[in-house]
């Protein structure tokens, strides 16, 4: 008798319609229709022979055509047996680190040296973020960065406005100095393009559009899917935009997130022990994929990243991400900002101008 | 001494005795390339389980000895590494091979010496793992140890003629040669870097070998369906088996990796029956944590390699999601708690 074995860190995702089977090892996912993830979760319990003896042999051609799939992109391997030492992936997450990534949003009239920032970045912040709307000149960033030395933060990703004197080798130059600097995103460029610079290591990506506020975030895109270990199972538990996530707005507000009207304190004068004891700045990470409507019904829902600033039904905390336009129910990506059933959404959250 | 001191902020195991300082965790490492190491640290510090790292290079900068860490304030060792490289460069007006040779070991000899007086300033049970056996591990050894505690392990020679070579291969289609010790990378002049690997010989490239070489360990070459390594930390097995057959490339050892197709590697759980026998090895060598690579064959036996008992873990622990420098946090963090009972 043959067995198909399915590899533990392949996962099925099953939706309203289609399936996902998340290779999260090799960092991709394959859509598939649910009668194909039905058949491969029958494999996993059953011989290949009782698989078709059960479908049928009008459907030996489509089973061994699964499974030939399957081998081919090395997802499982055929046995005599299924081997009952191979164990299910446990999808338990956790991290080192009250807080793992931050937003600033960058504002010149600001002191960031405050007391509250030097505890934040000794939690073990593992990503930051600096958005830059306004230019500024290049020192002003670098005594910024220069508060990270001796941190463990490990990547830091910058958000400049495109400007003449921002060239490709002072950039070059910054990211030498500052080696936690992986990646660069020039916006209101003139141009789309992508450069690489510090030896090809670190990309930098001309934007034409312009990000001068935060009410652009949030946009749903299968672009920005991640299939991997660690998104797949923090989503299973938390909220994967504002789990263990801190943002400072423009004005120095400390919050989940720019676009969240709640603030926790000031960064000048804020204590850290006190925001992460806050019930408040805790509300929104455990709504997990998976308790959001419609979101709960997608395939994409463990891949697919989450957004509670802008929602759908602005007055349900539960309600989908307003920039999505997927529909689960009959798989089509529409342009969320035409759909009429948003509107009401887009005119509250005064995003009517960004759009057109 | 320019000691890497990482004092949680408000620790809650650590006790504040007047005049004495408090237990910690003492963690022997070097200061480049230990990912594993600094995760450990990580989790040490969000745990707020207070620890003393002493990198190998750390050492260099002795001011005294009583600046090495005291048996009194440390509740438990974790010793993973002992340097990277020396930081100092050490050159002679001119060049010559052989005296540069002799005085590079007599420096590595020198540090030992005093790396390893650590061994005997701190109390030997506070070692998660035995300290003079770790660095005296011997492969064959371990590898008769092993079958005393009847763990299957391939057919293992060390031969020096090709007439042995010869006839092993009457009984075995394939043999395999590996160092005794452990492998090395070697680097040209160009920059070129060469990794020693595992070597197959069967009959038709045994006219490549000499007919007499120096003593070099043979062993038979099993058709392996996968492997596995296992760690295992104070009683309890993690293991993952690594797919690799599917690929030519990586077919022979797996070191050898392929970065575009990577070997799978998903969670396994060991037969109870051989997790107790290599419990029982590990007992035998005084071992609360390490690595243990196994091969499973087609007919699915299994076949014990080796030990590594500074333990590879990172490479286990990340795609099995089994969170083992948590796991490996806590258990050091237990250590401290056994110690100061009474200020908990
Ligand atoms: S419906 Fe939800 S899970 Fe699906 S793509 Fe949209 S936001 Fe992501």
């Amino acid at each position: 008798m043959e067995y198909f074995n399915l590899y533990a860190n392949c996962q099925l995702v099953t939706g309203a319609n289609m399936s996902l089977l998340c290779d999260l090892q090799m960092r991709r996912y394959y859509h598939i229709p649910n009668d194909t993830a039905e058949v491969i979760t029958y494999l996993q319990q059953h011989s290949i022979d009782e698989c078709i003896a059960y479908y049928g042999e009008d459907n030996r051609e489509a089973i061994t055509g699964y499974i030939d799939f399957l081998l081919s992109r090395e997802l499982g391997f055929t046995d005599t047996q299924h081997l009952p030492e191979l164990t299910p992936l446990s999808l338990s997450w956790d991290r080192f680190g009250d807080i793992t990534n931050v937003i600033i949003e960058y504002n010149e009239e600001i002191d960031y040296n405050s007391a509250f920032f030097r505890e934040l970045f000794n939690q073990q912040v593992h990503a930051l973020e600096i958005r830059c709307y306004q230019h500024l000149p290049l020192e002003k960033l670098r005594s910024l960065l220069e508060q990270f030395n001796g941190t463990t933060l490990k990547f830091i990703k910058l958000v400049l406005p495109f400007h003449l004197t921002l060239e490709l080798a002072s950039l070059d130059q910054l990211v030498k100095k500052y080696p936690r600097v992986k990646s660069i995103l020039v916006h209101t460029s003139p141009v789309d393009k992508m450069e690489r610079i510090f030896a090809e290591s670190v990309p930098v990506i001309f934007y034409k559009g312009s990000i001068n506020s935060c009410l652009a975030c949030g946009e749903i895109r299968t672009n920005y899917f991640t299939t991997n270990i660690e998104l797949f199972t923090e989503s299973q538990h938390h909220n994967t935009c504002l789990n263990r996530k801190l943002s400072i707005d423009l004005q120095g507000n400390i919050k989940n997130c720019p676009s969240l009207p709640e603030s926790y304190g000031h960064v000048s004068t804020a204590n850290l022990q006190e925001v992460l004891d806050n019930k408040d700045f805790h509300k929104y990470d455990n709504i997990r994929k998976d308790d959001i409507k419609v979101c709960k019904d997608c395939e994409f829902r463990h891949v697919c990243t989450d957004c509670r600033a802008y929602r759908e039904d602005p007055n349900d905390l539960y309600s989908r991400p307003l920039k999505c336009g997927y529909d689960p129910y009959t798989n089509n990506w529409e342009n969320w900002s035409q759909l009429p059933m948003k509107q009401q959404a887009i005119a509250c959250y005064g995003l009517t101008a960004l759009i057109n | 001494m320019t000691l890497i001191t990482a004092l949680p902020a408000s620790p809650v195991v650590l006790s504040q005795k007047n005049n004495t300082m408090s237990a910690q965790i003492l963690i022997l490492s070097q200061s480049h390339l230990e990912g594993s190491t600094d995760h450990v640290c990580q989790w040490l510090s969000h745990l707020r389980i207070p620890f003393l790292r002493l990198n190998g290079e750390d050492l260099c900068q002795l001011q005294r000895l009583t600046d090495l860490p005291a048996n009194e304030n440390i509740a438990a060792v974790w010793y993973r590494r002992k340097i990277h490289s020396f930081p100092a460069q050490y050159q002679l007006k001119k060049a010559d091979f052989n005296t540069e040779y002799t005085l590079k070991r007599f420096l590595i000899d020198e540090f030992n010496g005093l790396h390893s007086y650590l061994f005997h300033l701190i109390d030997r049970h506070k070692w998660l793992n035995d300290p003079f056996t770790e660095d005296s591990l011997n492969k064959l050894q371990v590898l008769a140890l092993a079958r005393k505690c009847s763990i299957h392990t391939p057919f293992t020679e060390v031969v020096t003629t090709k007439k042995e070579i010869e006839s092993l291969l009457n009984t075995y289609p394939e043999i395999i040669v590996k160092p005794i010790s452990e492998c090395i990378f070697l680097e040209d002049a160009a920059g070129g870097q060469y990794k020693m690997l595992t070597k197959t010989i069967h009959h038709a490239n045994l006219h490549l070998v000499p007919e007499n070489f120096f003593p070099s360990l043979v062993q038979e070459k099993v058709e392996k369906k996968f492997e596995i390594r296992a760690f295992y930390l104070n009683g309890e097995w993690h293991a993952m088996a690594i797919f690799s057959q599917n690929n030519q490339k990586t077919r022979e050892d797996f070191r050898n990796y392929d970065t575009e197709r990577p070997n799978r590697t998903v969670p396994y759980q060991l037969p109870a029956t051989l997790e107790a026998k290599l419990h029982q090895l590990m007992k035998l060598l005084h071992f609360r944590t390490g690595s243990v690579d196994l091969m499973v064959d087609k007919q699915g036996n299994y076949y014990f390699l080796e030990i590594n008992p500074e333990g590879q873990f990172g490479m286990v622990s990340y795609p099995c999601n089994y969170y083992l420098e948590k796991k490996l946090a806590i258990l050091l963090g237990e250590s401290i708690q056994e110690l100061e009972p009474a200020t908990l």
